[in-house]
């Protein structure tokens, strides 16, 4: 890499994190994804990179971004934290435009020397050379939404293909989305309510776009819409979604996305219950 | 229904919506009718799908009064914004909808409509509708003078040379001679108006008749809508009119379906200028409500659809000598659109203050002259109204 030959060994010293991607995309696809708030958190260890932004207190988004995917990737400290604008960021990232051009790459080199430094982004493509420094922030503390495995009670993953059809057809009708999941039919049902109207889909187990469904007994959720919307934006890149409810009635979906190398990334959805009225 | 079945019924639905916010199912023994009027009563819509469209038809009356053998219909209407939603994605229902099957039940004041999708996935609606009186309108159109009938693609064409921000549309007709024009009325402002003309000979036409050398003027919103759906069903659109002031018909059928669409047309051409004088008399007529209903009165159901002309009230009068010369003036000023959205306003509320509160009030425009029948009626037997309806459709059908 063009990139690498301007610096030395000593050089990377001052740095406490250095990221480099062959492929820019990889990363701001992802965040584009979690992009629904001005500002995100980012935390880095050894295993990688995790985004996270909040809405409300009642929703939160995560993107991980495992370490593998970067061509290189140094922590010296055992966690870096930081807070960051995400707009300026995928601007940044997207400074040699958007659309992708077959054959064109921008490359990444993105170093952050520590806490009151600024992220810095060396991008190159076609022999140019962009550094843009983003200023960071004090990091304010993050939801732990308690998601534990073992509080699950239901889980179902679905190819994406099948969730993307109900939230683009039972999108317009009301103002909260209910989710009932039980080991008796209808299964899995997404429903809207609307002024004049409610609307119902219904997935069967068996279907071929069901892909593992556990489920011991039945609960219904809702949530808002508007909590949920910025979700689709993971659901239109992603391959499969997991779908799981714990037995606070919080909602988690995990996103499985596919880059433009193969890679396997992560973009993750919590969501709080709202006030409980079950109607079938 | 079948995703294809599916995608026509849609198309019904969507073009229906252009008509006005409102629409009815009215199921009966031929088949499912769906009916739209628009709010000030110059465009209705009704498209009937007979019972074979369906794979599978099944309709019973809701109730049967024990007095009387006239079956109850199901009085349903339903607010589009409620049902286009559910049909808007018509080409993607169209190829993932192996099913469709719609449930009407009146004693819980709902439709449901459900489609059954690739992988088992299967998608419920429910919709809420009002137990309201369905609206009827009976038009013999084969009595026009002028009958045409085109391929709906050809027409289309047309339609999409003129410029999309056109209100109106005006077809000019002779023996010879089929000529579509923007409205001539907007040619007054020069900067902000592109007057376009088309001319086709007869031999563009499935069938060309023209009895009555004349010029139509009508929405040209609907006409679009009206179109796309017939290219949908592959059929071929007939048009029926007269002269300027009366409804124009544009119709479609099928085997399966038939469609029809009852467009006023403007009373006469948009004059340039509108005399004070001419607005005063326009006023001190709409003023006289009591002496319009009792002419009215006397008129047959067949005038029922000199009602949906814009210009209603100005042929209150046609025979009245004293006022011919003004009458002509008036006439022309009511051309003018400013004075074309007033009227029907203040006829509709005119007929409301006039009359006793009734089921039928809010319909008064459309059945000028058939209200006072049904209501004459209505006082003999309860369910006279729907015994009229009845009597109107056979005669129709004859």
């Amino acid at each position: 890499m063009p990139l690498l030959t301007q610096y030395n060994e000593d050089e990377y010293e001052q740095y406490c994190l250095v990221a480099s991607l062959d492929n820019v995309r990889n990363l701001s696809t992802v965040l584009k994804a979690i992009h629904f708030k001005e500002h995100a958190t980012c935390f880095a260890t050894k295993n990688g990179i995790k985004v996270t932004v909040e809405n409300a207190k009642c929703v939160q988004a995560n993107a991980f971004i495992q370490a593998d995917v970067f061509q290189e990737f140094i922590i010296q400290e055992e966690s870096v934290t930081f807070r960051i604008n995400l707009t300026i960021l995928l601007d940044c990232l997207s400074i040699f435009g958007s659309s992708p051009t077959p054959g064109t790459l921008t490359a990444l080199r993105m170093c952050y020397q520590g806490y009151g430094h600024p992220l810095m982004l060396f991008l190159e493509e076609g022999g140019v050379v962009t550094v843009c420094k983003i200023t960071t922030q004090e990091p304010e503390d993050t939801l732990d939404f308690d998601f534990c495995s073992t509080n699950v009670m239901n889980k179902i993953i679905l190819q994406s293909e099948g969730l993307r059809e109900a939230f683009s057809e039972l999108d317009m009708t009301g103002d909260v989305l209910q989710i009932t999941v039980s080991p008796d039919k209808p299964y899995f049902r997404l429903s809207t309510f609307g002024n004049a109207g409610n609307s119902h889909l219904d997935y069967p187990k068996d279907s071929d776009l069901v892909e593992a469904f556990h489920c011991n007994k039945t609960q219904i959720n809702r949530y808002k819409l508007s909590l949920l919307k910025p979700s689709t934006k993971a659901l239109a890149l992603s391959c499969k979604v997991s779908i799981r409810t714990d037995n606070r009635g919080f909602l988690s979906l995990q996103y499985m996305i596919r880059n433009e190398d193969g890679q396997i990334c992560f973009v993750e959805y919590y969501c709080c219950p709202d006030e409980e009225v079950p109607e079938s | 229904m079948t995703g294809g079945q599916v995608k026509v019924f849609g198309k019904a639905i969507q073009t229906l919506s252009r008509v006005s916010d409102e629409l009815w199912l009215d199921p009966s023994e031929k088949g499912l009718a769906l009916r739209s009027v628009n709010s000030c009563h110059s465009t209705y819509g009704y498209v009937l799908f007979s019972s074979v469209f369906f794979q599978h038809y099944q309709w019973s009356p809701s109730a049967t009064i024990t007095d009387s053998d006239i079956p109850l219909n199901l009085n349903c209407k339903l607010a589009i914004k409620s049902i286009l939603p559910i049909f808007r994605c018509l080409n993607y229902l169209e190829r993932s909808i192996e099913k469709c099957t719609m449930v009407a039940r009146s004693d819980r004041c709902r439709v449901v409509i459900q489609f059954f999708g690739r992988h088992g996935i299967k998608r419920t609606h429910n919709v809420y509708f009002q137990d309201c009186q369905p609206l009827k309108i009976l038009f013999e159109k084969s009595l026009c003078a002028n009958i045409l009938m085109i391929k709906p693609r050809l027409l289309a064409e047309a339609i999409a040379l003129l410029t999309s921000n056109q209100e109106e549309v005006t077809f000019s007709v002779t023996p010879e001679n089929f000529c579509l024009k923007s409205s001539s009325g907007e040619s007054l402002d020069l900067t902000s108006s592109v007057y376009s003309e088309m001319s086709f000979g007869p031999e563009e036409f499935d069938f060309f008749q023209v009895g009555l050398d004349t010029e139509i003027t009508f929405c040209f919103k609907e006409l679009k809508g009206i179109l796309t759906f017939s290219e949908v069903m592959h059929a071929p659109i007939a048009i029926y009119f007269d002269f300027p002031g009366k409804p124009v018909v544009l119709s479609v059928e099928d085997m399966l379906l038939e469609a029809s669409f009852i467009l006023a047309t403007l009373l006469d051409y948009p004059s340039r200028t509108s005399s004070p004088q001419s607005l005063r008399l326009s006023q001190a007529r709409r003023s006289d409500p009591t002496l319009s209903g009792a002419q009215e009165g006397k008129s047959r159901v067949s005038q029922t659809p000199e009602s949906i002309s814009r210009a209603a009230p100005k042929r209150l009068f046609p025979k009245d000598p004293p006022d011919s010369s003004s009458a002509a003036e008036t006439r022309r000023a009511s051309a003018s659109q400013d004075d074309i959205s007033e009227v029907p306003e203040s006829v509709v509320s005119d007929m409301e203050e006039g009359q006793s509160p009734s089921p039928l009030r809010k319909f008064s425009c459309m059945f000028f002259g058939a209200v006072s029948c049904e209501q004459q009626e209505h006082a003999n037997h309860p369910l006279g109204s729907l015994a009229v309806a009845s009597d109107s459709e056979q005669d129709a059908s004859g």
